[in-house]
Parts: C-alpha cells; sequence; structure tokens
C-alpha cells in the first residue's frame, strides 16, 4: 500500500454499490485496523469474519451458549481479539486465530455497545454501554464491572460516587449514554443525556472536565476518528457536532492534571467546564435542514477528512457525505432496506453498511477505465483538440543511426532491499505482530465436481434473491469478475466521475440522472426506469436479471 | 550501454561450486523453486510431474542433503510453472492442460484444481498472504484466484499475447505481469485497474518480470539477451544486465541478497550467470548442464542456487559457496 502508484488515501469517496456480502443475519460490522477483515455480528449469536480482499469468508466465531442476537463486534488493536456483545447480556472475548473463546461475562443488562481497550494487543478492559444505564468498564477477566459517571452533580466538587443504577441526581436511568475511549485508552469520553460530554479517567472514576454540547440534547453516539483528533457526535437534536481534540494524544490524562492544576482556584462545574474548554472546541456541525433526519452509526473516514451518517428514516438506506470542512459532497442511496450500521474502511474509499435485511452492502468508487495506464504514450483528452502539423511533419527525412543513449547513469546505486514505511498508518509499529490476515485453507474438492472459473463468487449477485428492488448502483454487480468483457458496465456512472466520459447508451445517462435526485425513494424509480432499461439494454442492473457475461 | 563481460570476480566475492545433481525427471524441467522457509524445494517438469525435496544444509559439509518428500502426479499436460504459499504448507501448478492445481504439501494430495483458462497456464504465484493466486496464461489474460473456495475472482484483459510472468509486490497489493508483446503491466490486485505500463523504445517480447525485495524495482527479462532493472514508478530502467543468452525461452532470473546482492539467471547456453548489482558485472559462469538452464532460485537465507534445465539435461542442480 506504499506503493507510489498507488494512493491509498486520495480523498475520495464511494459512489457505487460495489458488491453485497451474505451470510445469515447481519446485525454489526468493524473493520480490523487495516480493512483486510470485516467482523460481522449475526442475529443467531455467531459472528463472521469475512476476508475483505477476496470476499469470503475466512473465520466464524460460533458461541453455543449464545443464541442472541449481537448488538456490537470490536477488534482488539492489533487484530488477535474479538469483542463481541450479545443480547442475552453477555460479552464474549475471542480469540481470532484459534477461534477459541477466551472468556465469557454476563452484565445485569444488554451491552448496546462494547468497545475494546484500544492500548494494548490483548486487552482485558472494556468499555460497555448498557441498554438502560450508564456506561461501565468491564475488566473481561475477573468479570468485575465499575459504573462511570455519567453527569455531574450541580453542587460539589465533582467526585461522583460510583452508583449502581441510578444517576446520582435521580434522573430516570432509561436513556442509553454513547461513550468511547480516546485512541491510546487512557481517557473515557462519555455523552450523557443532558448533551454534555464528560471527560473520565476509568482508573479513578473522576470527572475531570466537562464540555456542554450547544442545545443540550440527549448524545446517542460519540465516536473519535483514526487518529484520535477529532471527536464526532450524535445528538437527538439531529446534528452531528465535531470537536477537536485539544489534548495531546499520548499523554492526555497528565495533560489534564497539568489542566487542572492551572484552574485550580476553581471549583466544581466550573472547573470541569474550564477544563473542558482546553480539551474540546467545537469545530463543525452537520445536520440535514431540509428533512432533518435522525442519524445512525455516524462515523469518520479512515483519514479523517470525510465524515459519513447513515439515514434510515422511512426505511431507507440513504448514507450522507461530507467533507471535514461541512460541504455535504454525496448523498448515497441504497435498495428500500433501512440501513443499521455503517463502517468506512480505515484505508481504501470503501463504505460497508448493513441493512435491515441482514446484508451487507460494499460501496466503492466508481471506475472508469484509465486507458493511458494500458498504453502510456497516449494522453487522454477531455474533448477534441485541434491539432496543427509542423512544416515539416511529413517530410522524408533519412533517420540518421539512432544511438540508443540512455540518459540514466547506470553506475548509481540501487537499493532493492530497504522497505518504505508505511505512511498510511502513523503508529505502525513493527515490533507488533499484527494480524492482517487469516490463513486460507483451500476446503478440498470432491472428486468430480469441476470449480468453473469465471463463475463469480456465491456473494455476488443472485439477484433474483429476496425481491429487494436493488437500484442501478447494485447493476455492476458481476463487475468484480468480468473486467475482460462488456466495457459497458466500467462506463455506468461515468459522466458522475471526474474523468468525464460521454455516456454512450441513453441508459447511462438515466442512471446518472436518477443518481443525482437522492430524495426520491429508489425502490419506486428504478421500477420505473427499469422498462425503459429493459428496452435498450437489458444487461445493466435489471431486476431480477442475472450477472452480465 | 553495453557492460563489460569478463568475468572478474570482485575481491569479497566467493565462487559457487556445484554441490549436488539429482534427476528427479524423465523430461525438461520447467521451473525449480525454494519455499519461503527455506526447508523444501520443487520442480516442474514436462513430464506432468512435480517433485518436492526436503533440503537441509549440513555443517560440515557445504552441500546440503536433499531426501524427496513428495511426488505429485495429476496434470494431463506437462507444467510449467509451480510456486509455494507463504506458509509452505501449498503448493499450485500450472499446466499445458490449461488448468492449476493446489497440492497440499504434508500428504502429497491434490486438493483443488482451479480452471478456467482457455490456453496453457503458463505461470503462477500466491500472494504473500497466501489467500490468493494469480496466474498468467497464453489466452493472453492473468486470473486472480480464491485460495479457500477455489473460483476465479477477476480476469484481467492484460496483454495481446501468451501472458510469460506474473508476481505479486511484497505486501500483496499489486501483481505485474509480463507477455511475449513487449509490455510490462502493474495491476491492482485489489481491484484489478490496470495501474502502469512499461514500455521502451523497442520492445522484445518480455520473457520474465519480477519485483525486486521491497517491491520498488522489476527485473526484467526480455528475448534480446538481456535483463533489466526498472523503477516502475519512473518507468525508466536502471540497470542492464548482458553476457548471457537469452532468446528463445523464458528464462527466470532472480535476486541473491543473502551474502551480497546480485542477480542470477540462467542461459541458452547451458550455463548460470551471476552479476553484481551495481557494477553489472558478471562475476562468475556456472557452467555443467547440458542444456538451457530454464530456472533459477536462490535459498531465502543460505547461499545457495538451485537451477533446472531443458530436455538434454533434465538435471536439477545444488551450487553452494565454499563455506570457512
Amino acid at each position: 500500500m506504499n506503493a507510489p502508484i498507488i494512493d491509498p488515501l486520495q480523498g475520495d469517496f464511494p459512489e457505487v454499490i460495489e458488491e453485497y456480502l451474505e451470510h445469515g443475519v447481519m446485525k454489526c460490522i468493524a473493520f480490523n485496523r487495516r480493512g483486510t477483515l470485516l467482523a460481522a455480528g449475526c442475529s443467531d449469536g455467531n459472528c463472521v469474519i469475512w476476508d475483505f480482499e477476496t470476499r469470503g469468508i475466512a473465520k466464524e466465531l460460533r458461541d453455543k451458549e449464545c443464541n442472541a442476537a449481537i448488538t456490537s463486534v470490536c477488534w482488539s488493536k492489533f487484530g488477535h481479539r474479538i469483542l463481541v456483545s450479545a443480547a442475552d447480556k453477555s460479552l464474549t472475548l475471542w480469540d481470532v486465530v484459534s477461534g477459541e473463546r477466551i472468556t465469557r461475562t454476563t452484565l445485569q443488562q444488554t451491552p448496546l455497545q462494547a468497545r475494546l481497550h484500544p492500548g494494548s494487543s490483548t486487552p482485558s478492559l472494556c468499555l460497555a454501554c448498557p441498554l438502560s444505564s450508564a456506561p461501565m468498564i468491564v475488566d473481561l477477566t475477573t468479570g468485575s464491572t465499575t459504573v462511570l459517571p455519567v453527569s455531574v452533580p450541580d453542587a460539589g466538587n465533582g467526585l461522583v460516587p460510583a452508583s449502581r443504577n441510578k444517576f446520582s441526581d435521580g434522573t430516570p436511568p432509561f436513556t442509553p449514554t454513547a461513550a468511547c475511549f480516546n485512541k491510546y485508552g487512557d481517557l473515557v469520553y462519555v455523552g450523557n443525556s443532558k448533551g454534555e460530554i464528560l471527560i473520565i479517567d476509568y482508573k479513578t472514576i473522576l470527572v475531570h472536565a466537562m464540555v456542554p454540547v450547544t442545545g443540550g440534547a440527549v448524545i446517542k453516539n460519540i465516536v473519535f476518528s483514526r487518529n484520535g483528533q477529532y471527536l464526532l457526535t450524535n445528538s437527538n437534536d439531529r446534528t452531528l457536532r465535531i470537536y477537536e481534540n485539544l489534548l495531546p494524544l499520548k499523554d492526555g490524562r497528565k495533560a489534564l492534571d497539568d489542566l487542572e492544576e492551572t484552574h485550580k482556584e476553581l471549583n466544581g462545574v466550573e472547573k470541569l467546564k474550564a477544563v473542558g474548554s482546553k480539551c474540546l472546541t467545537l469545530f463543525r456541525d452537520f445536520q440535514d435542514s431540509v428533512t432533518k433526519v435522525h442519524w445512525k452509526a455516524p462515523c469518520f473516514s479512515g483519514d479523517g477528512e470525510w465524515v459519513v451518517g447513515g439515514c434510515a428514516s422511512k426505511g431507507e438506506h440513504k448514507i450522507y457525505i461530507w467533507d471535514r470542512a461541512g460541504h455535504l459532497v454525496k448523498i448515497l442511496e441504497g435498495p428500500k432496506e433501512a440501513l443499521i450500521d455503517l463502517a468506512w474502511h480505515p484505508v481504501h474509499p470503501i463504505v460497508v453498511s448493513v441493512s435491515l435485511t441482514g446484508l451487507v452492502y460494499i460501496w466503492a468508487k466508481d471506475y472508469t477505465e484509465n486507458w493511458s495506464a494500458f498504453a502510456p504514450d497516449f494522453k487522454e483528452l477531455e474533448e477534441n483538440e485541434e491539432y496543427v502539423e509542423r512544416e515539416d511533419e511529413f517530410d522524408l527525412v533519412p533517420e540518421t543511426e539512432k544511438v540508443k543513449e540512455s540518459d540514466v547513469n547506470e553506475d548509481d546505486e540501487v537499493d532493492i532491499v530497504t522497505l518504505e514505511k508505511d505512511s498510511a498508518f502513523s503508529d505502525s509499529d513493527m515490533s507488533q505482530d499484527e494480524l492482517c490476515f487469516l490463513p486460507a485453507i483451500p476446503s478440498p474438492d470432491v472428486p468430480e465436481q469441476q470449480d468453473k472459473g469465471v463463475e463469480s463468487s456465491s456473494k455476488l449477485v443472485d439477484s433474483n434473491h429476496s425481491g429487494s428492488p436493488l437500484s442501478e448502483e447494485a447493476g455492476p454487480n458481476g463487475r468484480a469478475t468480468n473486467h475482460a468483457s462488456s466495457p459497458l458496465e466500467d462506463d455506468a456512472g461515468g459522466s458522475r466521475m471526474k474523468r468525464k466520459r460521454k455516456p454512450s447508451e441513453k441508459i447511462l445517462e438515466l442512471q446518472a440522472e436518477k443518481v443525482k435526485k437522492p430524495l426520491k425513494p429508489s425502490g419506486r424509480l428504478s421500477k420505473v426506469k427499469n422498462k425503459s432499461v429493459a428496452d435498450l439494454d437489458n444487461g445493466n442492473g435489471f431486476l431480477g436479471d442475472d450477472v452480465s457475461d | 550501454m553495453a557492460t563489460e563481460t569478463e568475468p572478474e570476480p570482485t575481491e569479497s566475492f566467493k565462487p559457487y561450486t556445484l554441490s549436488k545433481t539429482l534427476t528427479p525427471h524423465k523430461r525438461a524441467i520447467s521451473a525449480v523453486k525454494f519455499s519461503s522457509d527455506g526447508r523444501l524445494l520443487a520442480s516442474s517438469s514436462a513430464d506432468k510431474t512435480l517433485r518436492i525435496s526436503v533440503v537441509k544444509s549440513s555443517s560440515d559439509s557445504p552441500a546440503p542433503t536433499v531426501s524427496l518428500l513428495q511426488e505429485l502426479e495429476g496434470h494431463e499436460q506437462g507444467v510449467s510453472d509451480l510456486a509455494f504459499s507463504s506458509d509452505s504448507k501449498y503448493l499450485v501448478s500450472a499446466s499445458d492442460d490449461k488448468t492449476l492445481r493446489l497440492w497440499d504439501i504434508e500428504t502429497g494430495s491434490l486438493i483443488k484444481t482451479l480452471s478456467g483458462h482457455t490456453n496453457y497456464a503458463f505461470c503462477v504465484n500466491f500472494n504473500p498472504q497466501s489467500n490468493m493466486i494469480v496466474s498468467g496464461s497464453f489466452d493472453e489474460t492473468v486470473r486472480i484466484w480464491d485460495v479457500k473456495s477455489a473460483k476465479c475472482l477477476k480476469v484481467l484483459p492484460a496483454h495481446s499475447d501468451p501472458v510469460t510472468a506474473v508476481d505479486f509486490n511484497r505486501d500483496g497489493s499489486l501483481i505485474v505481469s509480463s507477455s511475449y508483446d513487449g509490455l510490462c503491466r502493474i495491476w491492482d490486485a485489489a481491484t484489478g485497474h490496470c495501474m502502469k505500463t512499461l514500455i521502451d523504445d523497442e520492445n522484445p517480447p518480455v520473457s520474465y518480470v519480477k519485483f525486486s525485495p521491497n517491491a520498488k524495482f522489476l527485473l526484467v527479462g526480455t528475448l534480446d539477451n538481456t535483463l533489466r532493472l526498472w523503477n516502475y514508478a519512473t518507468g525508466k530502467f536502471l540497470k542492464t544486465y548482458t553476457g548471457h543468452v537469452n532468446s528463445k525461452y523464458c528464462l527466470s532470473s532472480t535476486f541473491s541478497v543473502t551474502n551480497g546482492k546480485y542477480i542470477v539467471s540462467g542461459s541458452e547456453d547451458n550455463c548460470l550467470y551471476l552479476w553484481e548489482l551495481q557494477s553489472r558485472k558478471i562475476v562468475q559462469k556456472l557452467e555443467g548442464h547440458t542444456d538451457t538452464v530454464i530456472s533459477v532460485s536462490c535459498h531465502p537465507t543460505e547461499n545457495m542456487i538451485a537451477s533446472g534445465a531443458l530436455g538434454n539435461d533434465k538435471t536439477v542442480r545444488i551450487w553452494t559457496q565454499e563455506k570457512d
């Protein structure tokens, strides 16, 4: 990925559904650190690990004791462990390579979200946000839980005794509170129901700082960007807010102490607010002021340049993409199945979304063939250019002996052994053994069977399955295996791309137009369009049609 | 720029000598390869079989002990190429019967047959993660296969002539392919899109291509008796190695980095050539084979080279440096 001719973080964003993955009914997803493996929790209690490169299943983590739906999946930092929380109030820690369960803890309530401590490769602590009480730190080896404070009392010195299930100020305990670790796991950021972000040291259970969110609406999600520099909150007032993290990444705890020192003349809430203002500053907020949608599963892109939020209102499957400056750059519209989870690939411009039906859709950039990669002497033109010949262009001149002059100094030293550092991962610590791939164990052939090579993998298509009207973006489902044929498909949606190509077929224009009107429900439109599509070309994204070969 | 062809070894270079000669096959050898842990040596042949041997270097004599581990039979026609998986558990072979076959080394059994090519499968390689296989064929395409399911993931419309070599780079993100049409093309392994084409003023058929250990350079062999080291990012070649004969067959060549940096290649004049990487001088010419040396492979950690030759010779020879 550090090859100079591929830029892994092009700053681009996905545009069309490239493929979908199907295995049972999947509920939640998480990428490992490098995006090579995708873990998905299913409704039957199993966790499936997909090899994202081959789009095949690499491993299945099955637990006989757990049959309840999985509510969240989380990888450990270097991919050796997975923490799974399920609807039967349990937290299960798995070892990925062996597929063995390490430990299982049962809580008092179903955890909606569970996050492993991001600081170590074999974490034993995790942060669990239960359905209806305060977030807690769970020690997976002992099973002990430490409930975190979720509010700051109006009077007092910021010390909140560990409460059991009620907030100390008596507010009804039924609102789920969101919480997350910071990048190295030394602090926990909690977003509570009063619209405040609390920065807590979980070892001492002390609130060290408080940042009130404008509007004071209940905070539903709180998440850091991968580089730990930005914090995203999703509030009940249908607004996403980005805060810049002013604390240093590695010694956040110590910096917090220093800040407290400088404000020691203040007390209680005042002090917390003052310290808080030095920890986070509001950077941007996003909302859809037209439709005022509630956002689901917002997160950052791998490089923190883009923010993505899902919208599931009215059973839609929409993904909004903003750049960090606040401009809405794209609305992706999927099939008419409500979106329940979303994740951006850590490195590539790929977004993965889970729909209510349990399918995982992979959104990627729409690719138009770069013809000058095939013939480097040619330069691609956007439009016709007038060419005026030189006076002597066609003169016949006896060619002088062509001396093969290489202007390369062949005596220069060439280094074939030193590796370049991978720039995409700033703390890529080679001393830690990172799990990037699970060994692929080929399943033996049954003797008479001959696998047909060109058949697309079972994950792709069967567009005659389950009647969900896949919109035209889903059309190029078979595209992944069929580069040799159908240049037509590669041009699909070409007019949306930077490298503009006038689509040669009228249907492509229709498709492109359709995508530009995101607010119309796609299901209806695609049915209408498909009739005309069928007339012109029945190979492209037609409902119920097979993979076009 | 012509390079000097006098075989002048530099001072620190210890010459290789023949340590062992094996005759594992009944017909011409097509490929020899060491596994990435250096424990195994495999050879493929036109006699439709593959042989895997365990190679152990002994401390007293420079000659390693070689014992046969497996004989793999099953292909219906001659085998052109083979590759080990990174964990040395599996072997994939490409054959004129248009299939690739995946073998389990421990048991010697055929695990999977990958069909799809419409003409001879000519070259094959695993990616470093060993979850994908790339293959090139006389049907002018490059195919990427999923190891687990043996399904063909992508078909790349790579060239307009038979594809002679395919290789993955160090992290498995790029694939390079070469062909008789004179081009080397670099592909993005994840998407199958062409990233670059390497082209020069003249386009002699390219017989072999391989990434350097740090994946920044390409070693390209062409059928005009030349080997070149290209920097594919800039599209310019940096070094040229000549002195050997290569105008008919797809000889393989490789880097030797265990004891100084050298380029090793076979030749149609029945010898192996070693050039110093930087100075491009021929440091040694290994004689002994009685036919074209079609394939060479360097041991990953020891100073050992294995070579295989065509029909008149049919031997696999192991060359080592004298120990102090």
